[in-house]
This record gives C-alpha cells, structure tokens and sequence, in this order.
C-alpha cells in the first residue's frame, strides 16, 4: 500500500534547519533555555500522506505549530525557514494557515466550540478565510460533512459538540479541514483517544481525501501500526531533530538510525524476538542537550565520535538517517 | 482442575442516572483465573473493563452477582478480613500519575502497603523496600524522591512494586502501559513478564490493545457493551475468533509492519449509548451478519471448542464468518 514517492514532484511544505527554543524563567529567577527544536528538515510531497513519528516531547507537535504560526512566547523560532509551495512562510501573519493549510487537532472535543452548533464553526471557518455568503458557506458545510461520511449531515450541521460521539466530532473536525479547500492537512494524532473500530474508518476518511482530491496530508503520530499502514514516508523525531526519514517500506525493512531500530523493535511483537535491549530511560534533558548525537546516552553504539554532530547519511534512495554509524560503517 | 484464586459469577453493577434512566455498565459477566494465569479483557470504551476491574477488588460494590477470591465471596466478607484480603489482590491504575500520593517520597509510598499488611519492623521493611525496588529495576537514588521528580514509565513500576509488594496471588492491571511511551512501554511489559514467572501471581490484564494482550495473556475475554461476547485461549482467539465482533476488533488493529496483510472490516455506526443497550443481541445494530432473530433474543454463552466460548446466535448455524473486505489500492 506504500510506494516510494517520486522525488522529482516539488515539495509542498519544505522546512529547512528550523530550530525553536523555550526561554523560561524558573522560581530561582535564573532564565533556562529549552532547546526543542534542533534543525528539524522536513518536506511534504502533494498525493503523499507523510508521518512524523516520536515519543512524547520530540517535538512533533512543535514543528506543526511552528508552521501554523502558532507559536507563542516564550517559544521564538531562533533559526531556519519554511515554505509552502515556494513562498516563504511568515510566522508571524500565519499567512498559511485555515486557508492553505489546515490542521486536524488532537482532541476532537476539546477543539469544537461548546457553544457553538457544529454547523456554525463550519461556517465561520469559512468566512474567516474567505468572501463567501454565509448560505453559501452553509452548502459547502453541509458538502463537507458528506464527504467526510457523516451519514446524517444535516443533523450534524444543527448538533451542538456535546451532542456527537469523539469519533463524530473527529469527522466533523475534518470536514471543517478542508471546507476551506486547504492543500495540505496536518492531522496531529488524528485517532488517540478514538476506539480501534473508529479509528480505521477515520483514517480511511483522511487517506481518501488524498488521494480524491491530491491533498497532502502530514500524520502526526506515536503509534507505528498507522505509520505502516497509511503512510507512503516517515520521519523520525528524536529531541528535536528528525533522526531518520524515507519511505515507509525503506524505514521499516532496513531502520539505519539505532533509534529506529529501538522503536520497531518495543512493538510488543517484536519484543521478544529482539535480544537487544531498547535504549531505555527517560528522552533526555532539552535544558541540557549533549553537542554531538542527543541519542548516545541511550544508543548501544555510542562511540567517541558521536560527541560530534552526527551527519546526515544517505542510507538508500530517498532514505537518510542522522548517524555517524548510517553509512555501513563500523 | 485446580480451584481457581477468582470465580466470578453473573456480575453486574448498573447505575441509575438522570431520567429514571439505568447505565448497565456490567451485566451477566462470569469468568474465572487459575492459580498463575494471565487472563486479558479487551473492549472499547464504554465496554464495561474498567468496572469488571473495580468489581473484582470490591473497589465498587455489584449490583447483582458473585466475587469468589480464593474460595471466599468479597461481598459478604466482614471488614477486617476484608482489608486483609486485600494484600494478596492488588490493583496496578492507569495513570500512574494521579496514583500515587504527590507529598509522598516513592520509599514511602512503597513502605506504606508493608505497614499496613506486613509484619516488619522498620528495618525489615526498609530491606523489602530496597528489594522490590530492585525488582523492578528503580534506581535506589529514587527512593528519595518525589513523584513529580520521576518519569512516567519509573512510576507505573512503582505502582507495580505497591502491587506485588505483599506477595499477593492476583493483580488487576488496569490500561497499565497506555499512557507510556513504546520504547518505556515494553520495558514494563518485560518486568510485568519477569514477576510473573519469578512470584508464579496471577493477571488481570485490562486492554484495548490487543498488540499487547496477545503477548502478555494467556486467556483474554472479550467484552462488548457490558457482556463478554466471547472468551478464548488467547492464540484461539488470535487465530480463529468467532464472534463479529471480535473479528472486526482484531481486524481493526494495525500491526507495526507495513507488509503485514490486513484482513479488513469496517462496522457501519458507532458504539451505542450504555443508556441505551440495543435488545436482544447488543452487538445487532453494528453486526455485519445479523439477522432478524438477533434483534430480539439475548444470545448465550455457548462452548463451540477447547475452552472456547462465544455467545452469538449466527455463530451456532455457521453464519458469523464475515466477508473480507479488500484494502484501499495504492497510489497510481
């Protein structure tokens, strides 16, 4: 179901080198820097749904927040650029998102408006964004709840989000996505907190979207099973960097970056039959990164050599992994 | 056959809310755990697992039904026997944050199940305490500290060090590794399996993960609105489970493995309302093989192979297998 994405189509979202830091000041009124984000590269292809995958606090969310233009102090993008579609992302006019790019949140039900009927949202979301009569606006709406497969759209349209299921008001999120015609949709863990049964038909919904209407959709997501199975490419966070990226057959048939190989490897499947102990331990201290590899303390090859920065590794075509042991060398 | 350490019989716990209205949050729900087993419970949310979890430690008192603890019915025990009992059935939560006392060092959080159930004086207890930490591999420089200061994989294995801490014959494991991290995750699991084989206890493993209940059970029970629908070995289960709604549950997970092939079913709707539970057959309004009798007749349990239960009306004519439907094409 994955293919190898061509890279010769121009990337829709192209971030290159961005770097986010925290400045927060403690009780001891001392000013410590959180480093987040450590030059995250990453690019989105139209047609394709790309994942980006990583455990609490990589930076996952960040790095669709920053695109957005979402961040607020004390988080200051210190390095880097992002463009969509050739032009330069302004941080701060958020000049792409709701219209150009449109992001799925997390929890459905916290992100709906509780006194706002669902179709009223649908509405607004469309007249913030563009001149549009609000009966008209109302039609789309009801067009984008259909498309989304909501079965009865025009009970939908009235329902206050008290009203409707997690799975429902996730839908209805969706159809709020892409009423606004958006080129590209980031879904942050688009199915956490909706039941297994649910989640397939949510997921079905969002790849169909891509692939009906040449959208490109970036998966925000900690659970490898999706990463699998709805994703043509992947990237992998690890404190704030992406540690290794390429196609998802790529990534998951031959893992270069140790902690890959760590992640593919805690699958409760695949637990037992890997002797290697995962890097366990806690992510490391954004307060206080190592230079060099943030992995090594964790990594079962650390050497010398990863107290200095690790370069960016070729490993296949379209398949990379940041690690001074990628390349076959040992 | 040995005599189980839990028998439970026809439990339920219905709640009245607004409007006259009965939440039958558990209902008929009957199953038993040897001595040493891991037996899984699997569902959605909504389906009844947390409170099958609450009933068996009379964390919450039945509606109707009967809870045999090694022989001994928790709801006519007396108080004081009951509070004894209570150290040889543990209960791991889900959170590990909110489960602990947050003014509290974890040395003591783990003293305290000792104080109350075991007789050691304090430097005994402060030995078994360094031991269980061990055991579950913190670092003794923890003891000392407080919950905040610690990750949320180290203090799950606190609660599990709480649980095990009086040796006791049964734990109940509540969603223990949901809110981990994976690489955190399978390192608890691995301690969970370690103990196990070490103290000879048995599980009760609370899951909507069926990733990780098919590698850590040995049995898992199946539960839909309230009603265990079907109850297996857990390969059994794995391989050929019978009732629908297990098959789209088990077809509904996504294995971490881009090449494994996905035997896909999709149910049409949602799960309904426990204020509202469908007659007859609860599974009918979502059942891709119901038919006109399942509307109306409340199917029962029914032995179909070696400790393999299933109740569903389609499933004794044949007719419960469901079609396969084929997965998305690639991209062109």
């Amino acid at each position: 179901m994955t293919i190898d994405t061509p890279a010769r189509v121009a990337p829709l979202l192209a971030i290159e080198n961005l770097h986010v830091e925290f400045a927060l000041r403690g009780l001891d009124n001392r000013v410590r820097v959180a480093r987040a984000l450590n030059g995250v590269s990453l690019s989105v292809r139209p047609g394709e749904v790309a994942g980006l995958v990583g455990e609490t606090g990589a930076g996952k969310s960040l790095t669709a927040l920053a695109v957005l233009g979402l961040l607020r102090a004390p988080a200051r993008i210190t390095a880097g650029t992002m463009h969509f579609a050739g032009t330069p992302i302004d941080p701060a006019r958020a000049n792409v998102r709701g219209r150009d790019i449109a992001l799925v949140p997390q929890s459905p039900h916290t992100s709906l408006d509780p006194l706002c009927r669902i179709g009223d949202q649908l509405v607004r979301m469309q007249r913030e964004h563009q001149r549009i009569t609000a009966d008209e606006a109302r039609r789309r709406a009801r067009d984008a709840l259909a498309e989304v497969r909501i079965p009865d759209p025009d009970r939908i349209l009235r329902a206050w989000p008290h009203e409707v299921s997690g799975g429902m008001a996730q839908r209805a999120l969706i159809a709020m996505a892409i009423v606004n015609q958006p080129r590209l949709i980031i879904a942050d863990e688009p199915t956490t907190g909706l039941d297994v049964t649910v989640q397939a038909d949510v997921l079905d919904t969002l790849r169909a979207l891509v692939r009906t209407r040449g959208l490109a959709l970036l998966v925000i997501t900690h659970d490898l099973g999706i990463v699998a199975h709805y994703c043509d490419h992947v990237s992998v966070m690890f404190a704030g960097r992406i540690v290794e990226q390429g196609s998802v057959r790529a990534v998951f048939a031959q893992p270069a970056h140790p902690y890959t190989r760590a992640l593919i490897g805690a699958t409760p499947k695949r637990m037992h039959q890997s002797a290697a102990t995962v890097g366990a331990g806690a992510p490391p201290d954004l307060y206080a990164l190592p230079a060099g590899c943030a992995y090594r303390d964790r990594c079962p090859r650390a050497a010398p050599r990863c107290e200095q920065d690790p370069p960016d590794v070729p490993v296949g075509p379209l398949h990379s992994a940041q690690c001074h042991f990628a390349g076959g060398d040992t | 056959m040995t005599a189980p350490v839990l028998d439970v019989q026809g439990l339920a716990k219905h709640y009245p809310v607004a409007g006259g209205r009965i939440v039958r949050a558990v209902d008929d729900v009957s199953f038993h755990i040897a001595p040493g087993e891991s037996v899984g419970l699997v569902g959605e949310s909504g389906s009844g697992k947390t409170t099958v979890g609450l009933l068996v430690t009379r964390l919450v008192e039945a509606t109707h039904g009967v809870v045999r603890f090694e022989g001994q019915s928790l709801a006519t025990l007396p108080p004081a026997a009951l509070r004894a009992l209570r150290a040889r059935l543990q209960i791991v939560f889900q959170n590990p944050w909110g489960a602990l006392n947050p003014r509290m060092t974890i040395g003591r959080a783990l003293e305290e199940p000792l104080v109350l159930h075991a007789r050691l004086d304090p430097p005994g207890r402060a030995k078994r305490v360094r031991e269980l930490a061990d055991q579950v591999q913190l670092p003794i420089a923890s003891l000392d500290r407080y919950p905040h200061e610690l990750s949320g994989g180290q203090l799950q294995r606190v609660g599990i060090a709480r649980a095990i801490a009086n040796r006791p014959a049964l734990v109940v494991l509540d969603e223990p590794t949901s809110s981990l991290d994976l690489s955190v995750r399978a390192g608890v699991l691995r301690l969970l399996a370690d103990i196990r084989r070490e103290t000879g206890l048995a599980m009760l493993f609370i899951s909507h993960d069926l990733e990780t209940v098919s590698q850590v059970t040995d049995r898992v029970l199946v539960m839909y609105l309230g009603r265990i629908v079907e109850a297996a070995p857990t390969r059994t289960l794995f391989a050929s489970a019978a009732h629908p709604y297990a098959q789209v549950l088990l077809s509904a997970s996504l294995p971490p493995d881009p090449e494994a092939r996905l035997a896909r079913h999709v149910l049409t709707g949602e799960i309904p309302s426990p204020t509202a539970i469908p007659a007859g057959c609860a599974f009918h309004t979502r059942c891709p093989v119901a038919v006109a009798t399942c509307h109306a007749t409340v199917p029962v349990r029914e032995t179909i192979g070696a400790d393999h239960e299933v109740a569903c009306l389609r499933v004794a004519n044949g007719g419960h297998r469901l079609a396969v439907r084929s997965p998305s094409p690639p991209l062109p």
